[in-house]
């Protein structure tokens, strides 16, 4: 089992899941591109969780690091992260995603609607997906999770800036930065709404 | 609140004094026009009385020159002269009220009351329905929160002080880019527009109703 690492040899299944899910966002991207000439998607970034970060969060949620946390209690071995232009560009993505053959939505949340307190917004999705691999259960067509992550260019650089915060130790004034940090969430939001608005307005006009 | 009381009569002074004391003022005394003008450089009131009739220089001038450095601290005058040309010129140097000698001390303090009372309201969010809008902060909140540009602050700001009521584009306009000549009244509609998504984006039961260059109104769901 050791030799076979936290995902139990089911390392080459997930890249294929990840690579078809991949695959799918793309081709979607590039109908509605020619479809409305708005482009979907900015950015695709899509990974299988590291070997030593997997069995990091494995402990810090008190689990046993076995192939069974890492793809059955935990879900982000697949993850992917789909950021756009605009804000209701996640909807669509959203939508399109949901309609995914063989794939079925198992938990969703709107951070974007339903900021949290410290001023992260995301779009999250936690999907099961049926594919033609074999999965630690040895079945085939196997099962696996992936966790899909929705939000715009603002949120993704506000993302980014957080997480360096969060492991980043003794900074001296974590308060005012964490208040700041709120500020320009909020800031940014107000920013993305004004852009969305203003494409509402040119498209309406023509 | 902080109060200036500039008055050069020691018995009067004394007496006022003490009333606006008793009601909760912190009271900062000054007995000349110089000692008044050193003070309201130097800190912060949220309302002077300023008598004009005082030794090395008097109230109106003291008045005139605060508002020419841009002190906008509401003040009230007090005078033994009684006649109407000395009451315009006061108010319009920038007085915000006018008190003739003899007073009641009971209408100086209810018309101290009405100086303050502006700034309170300024103070605090304003609220409606579920919405919250905390003007310094610019900040418009509900389930969440987002900023606001400062337009859009005035414009939300005008809604929430006037909700239910139908406010046309030109008067939006006129209230909000009247000092703005490089705009037309089409801006109303955008900033209009942001106010409905931001509204929408921090989940409100309110809305601005309303088409474009019609007029709009700020309702509960």
């Amino acid at each position: 089992m050791a030799e076979n690492g936290i995902y139990g040899g089911c390392k080459e299944s997930l890249q294929h899941v990840l690579d078809d899910l991949k695959g799918k966002i793309k081709q979607y991207s590039s109908e509605e591109k020619k479809k409305t000439g708005i482009k979907l998607v900015e950015h695709l970034i899509a990974r299988i969780k590291e070997e030593d970060s997997m069995r990091e969060k494995c402990r810090r949620r008190g689990l046993p690091e076995t192939p069974d946390s890492a793809l059955r209690e935990l879900y982000d071995a697949i993850g992917i992260r789909v950021v756009c232009a605009f804000r209701d560009d996640i909807y669509r993505n959203v939508e399109l995603i949901r309609s995914f053959p063989g794939v079925q939505v198992v938990n969703e949340k709107d951070y974007v609607k339903n900021v949290k307190p410290n001023g992260y917004r995301s779009y999250h999705m936690i999907l099961l997906v049926e594919a033609p691999y074999t999965d630690i259960d040895g079945n085939n067509p196997g099962k696996f999770y992936a966790e899909i992550q929705l939000r715009t260019i603002a949120m993704d650089s506000w993302a980014a800036l957080e997480h360096q915060l969060k492991y980043k130790k003794n900074i001296s004034n974590t308060e005012l930065i964490v208040s700041e940090l709120k500020r320009c969430a909020d800031e940014m939001a107000s920013t993305d709404v004004s852009m969305q608005t203003i494409r509402d307005l040119i498209r309406e006009d023509n | 609140m902080k109060l200036l009381l500039a008055e050069d009569e020691k018995e009067l002074a004394r007496a006022l004094a003490a009333v606006i004391t008793l009601q909760g003022y912190d009271v900062i005394q000054v007995f000349d026009g110089e000692q008044a003008s050193a003070e309201l450089s130097e800190h912060v009131f949220d309302v002077a009385v300023l008598d004009i009739m005082m030794p090395k220089k008097d109230g109106m001038q003291v008045l005139r020159e605060m508002r020419a450095a841009g002190d906008n601290t509401p003040v009230l005058m007090l005078t033994a002269k009684a006649e109407v040309e000395n009451r315009v010129e006061g108010l319009d140097a920038g007085a915000n009220d006018y008190l003739t000698k003899p007073f009641a001390m009971k209408e100086l303090l209810a018309r101290i009351r009405v100086l303050t009372r502006d700034t309170e309201k300024t103070q605090g969010p304003l609220v409606f329905g579920n919405v919250k809008l905390d003007i310094e902060k610019q900040e418009l909140s509900c389930t969440n929160s987002i900023r606001l540009a400062s337009k859009e602050a005035e414009l939300m700001t005008f809604f929430m002080r006037n909700p239910g009521k139908e406010l046309s584009t030109q008067t939006i306009f006129e209230h909000i880019w009247k000092d703005d000549k490089d705009v037309t009244e089409e801006v109303v509609w955008m900033y209009v527009s942001f106010l409905r998504k931001k509204l929408e984006s921090v989940s409100a039961d309110v809305f601005i109703t309303g088409e474009k260059n019609g007029s709009f109104i700020l309702v509960q769901e």
